[in-house]
């Protein structure tokens, strides 16, 4: 298999997605606008409201009178990407697991999937960010108070980029998207420029725990082993993060063993030591690649970063010489 | 004489439970992760609050705590109802497994993608879980015990229980690692998200167990005597059986589809009523939904408060009541005191 395959048709989707409207309906409510939709919402939000409506990821259509200016985000990663929109300042809580500095002086909520709605209904949002789980439990009684409510569900480069569109369209910054997929599109296609040609390692993504699962091919962490030069050791495994076992993995014997490494996580020399696991071949040859989990936990705006970390631990150890 | 001092005593207990329901729902009501004042809670009640008070006291606190009283009381009944035709005061829907087969039943239809086709199917399937449950639990009882063995019974119920929790796990392990958190909140039991299409689910369910339940009432109090006593005193027992083993599992599946498992509500309140006041079922019965229904709204209330903003699983608080107070009950009868 050539080099590239995989991340240029992967490229091609993404910027494909970027380019589109696609599900995203940017409404002007006066007409007579000769801007594009989205321009007229960015420049107009405060004199002529406009109405905003998206495709969430559940299907629903979430319908916003004008852009949202106060936001409750439950998920991190669309925490990260309106930050990423430069648009911080509208987000009015946090989560207990949302730690980024610019969100420490906001009020806490309670968990992502077990909130107190209550707090959420008293800090008056004009949207609410929620998982796509739960039999739509969380989501119901916000939106019986007339909350709009988008449910998330990102799971692929394809969702981050649509997210980052829906967002630049819910927040009125339909420019700030623009440029933000445009920088990510970039840096994702200037990683695996800088991959080149030849051949690609297979990658073992190490997720510590009992049992260990690893990133299935429909993952963006799966996609950002593509773009960054390997091939994902267990890419035709159906399951987004499917459990494997450790004869699995011998049986596979990847050529580079990948380990986010953070806080309360083992790192690399933990693995080297455990039993089993230091027999497979990329542990005894020192193939072992530490990358930053942080970077890796959300399916947001810092993929581009995620797969240069990915691209640069590669190199080092799998060089272009040796293939 | 004496007859009629005890149901004087009784009356005051039934009263003294409404008031106590009374006293629950109001401090559900008053409190939360929003400090709102009485006054707020008053205005809002009476229309004219700024909407977001509005919107937490009448769309978020009122149908959780008439949820949670309702659920309560449900369960209570239902663990008196399985006590009765058990004849033991530690059946209880969570023990005997029933709960759990509802649960297996919810998560199957939710897993199989029913409940996006059609609503009913969660409640549905969650009933013929916690039918498919008992019948589970009676069969190995009569198999193993020859007959009501209260032992057997109790450690089918406990087999059975823990059979369908795997069940609940292997269905989930085709499933995401997101839908799997979420599914915790089924096995652990959990009011957020209470809304008024749960409320009427479960009022209805509510009061037809509670009616078919309390016309049975007398024919309970026969079975306590024995099976041969009752049918020579005109019980039907085999009727008696059969419907109140449906109702007991149609108002335990409803709590579960409302709230997911919460246990040892249906263990604890009925024997604290039994204890305070003793009495027949035409007295237990009404009287276990009472306390049951005063207990949970508080159970829930410690569960929203205590971490705020966040939220304990509702089954937790129920079990750091439930369990201490299962194993002094078990421990009490195995001394050989009558319970």
């Amino acid at each position: 298999m050539t080099f590239g395959h995989g991340s240029d048709r992967l490229l091609a989707r993404a910027s494909r997605s970027a380019a589109w409207g696609g599900a995203v309906l940017a409404l002007a409510a006066c007409g007579g606008g000769t801007e594009t939709p989205g321009r007229q919402v960015d420049a107009g939000a405060e004199r002529t409201p406009a109405v905003v409506e998206v495709v969430d990821d559940a299907g629903r259509a979430v319908r916003l009178e004008r852009p949202a200016r106060r936001v409750v985000s439950l998920v991190p990663s669309v925490t990260e990407t309106v930050v990423a929109l430069g648009a911080a300042d509208r987000l009015v809580a946090r989560t207990r697991y949302d730690d980024a500095p610019e969100l420490a002086g906001l009020p806490s909520v309670g968990g992502g999937l077990d909130p107190s709605i209550e707090s959420i209904v008293a800090l008056e949002p004009d949207l609410v960010v929620a998982w796509n789980a739960r039999e739509g439990r969380l989501a119901s009684p916000l939106v019986g108070a007339g909350i709009p409510v988008y449910l998330a569900d990102i799971q692929d480069t394809t969702g981050i980029f649509t997210t980052i569109r829906r967002f630049g369209a819910l927040l009125g910054r339909g420019d700030a998207a623009d440029s933000l997929a445009g920088a990510l599109r970039d840096s994702l296609a200037a990683v695996a420029a800088g991959a080149g040609e030849g051949a690609r390692p297979a990658v073992f993504y190490w997720m510590a725990g009992d049992p260990p699962r690893t990133a299935g091919r429909s993952t963006f962490i799966g996609e950002a082993i593509d773009i960054a030069g390997g091939t994902n050791a267990f890419g035709d495994l159906r399951a987004r993060w499917p459990a494997v076992s450790l004869e699995a993995v011998v049986a596979r014997d990847p050529d580079v063993v990948v380990v986010p490494v953070g806080d309360g996580l083992p790192d690399a020399e933990d693995l080297a030591a455990t039993p089993g696991w230091r027999e497979l071949t990329a542990v005894r040859t020192g193939r072992l690649v530490e990358i930053p989990a942080d970077l890796f936990a959300r399916p947001g705006p810092r993929l581009g970063a995620a797969a240069r970390a990915l691209r640069e631990g590669l190199e080092a150890v799998h060089p272009a010489e040796a293939r | 004489m004496k007859a009629s001092g005890d149901s004087r005593w009784r009356g005051m207990g039934l009263a003294a439970l409404a008031f106590a329901l009374a006293l629950a729902l109001t401090a559900g009501l008053r409190f939360g992760a929003v400090g709102i004042d009485l006054a707020g809670i008053v205005a809002a009640l009476r229309g004219d609050a700024e909407p977001a008070v509005a919107t937490i006291v009448r769309d978020l606190r009122l149908p959780r705590v008439v949820l949670a009283a309702l659920v309560g009381g449900s369960l209570a009944l239902a663990g008196a109802t399985f006590q009765a035709l058990l004849r033991n005061p530690l059946a209880e829907p969570y023990v005997l497994g029933v709960s759990s087969g509802a649960a297996v039943g919810a998560v199957a239809a939710i897993a199989a993608g029913w409940t996006a086709a059609a609503a009913w199917s969660l409640p549905a399937a969650a009933f013929l879980g916690a039918l498919g449950a008992i019948l589970l639990v009676l069969r190995i009882g009569t198999r193993v015990g020859g007959g009501l063995d209260v032992r057997v019974l109790l450690l089918a119920g406990v087999v059975a229980g823990t059979f369908f929790n795997a069940c609940i796990l292997l269905l989930l392990a085709f499933q995401e690692t997101d839908a799997f958190r979420a599914a915790m909140f089924w096995m652990m039991g959990s009011l957020s998200g209470a809304g008024w299409a749960s409320v009427a689910l479960m009022a209805s369910a509510a009061a037809v167990s509670l009616v078919v339940l309390l016309g049975l009432a007398r024919s309970f109090d026969l079975l306590a005597v024995g099976e041969e006593t009752a049918v020579h005193l005109g019980a039907r027992v085999d009727r008696v059986r059969t419907t109140a083993y449906l109702v007991a599992s149609l108002l335990t599946a409803a709590a579960v589809v409302a709230a997911g498992g919460i246990g040892f509500v249906g263990l604890v309140v009925p024997h604290a009523v039994r204890m305070t006041w003793g009495g027949d079922h035409r007295f237990l019965l009404p009287a276990s939904f009472l306390a049951g229904a005063a207990f949970l709204p508080l159970a829930d209330l410690f569960a929203r408060l205590v971490v705020a903003p966040g939220e304990l699983p509702l089954g937790v608080v129920t079990a750091f009541v439930g369990v201490p107070f299962f194993v002094w009950l078990l421990r009490r009868r195995t001394v050989g005191e009558p319970a």
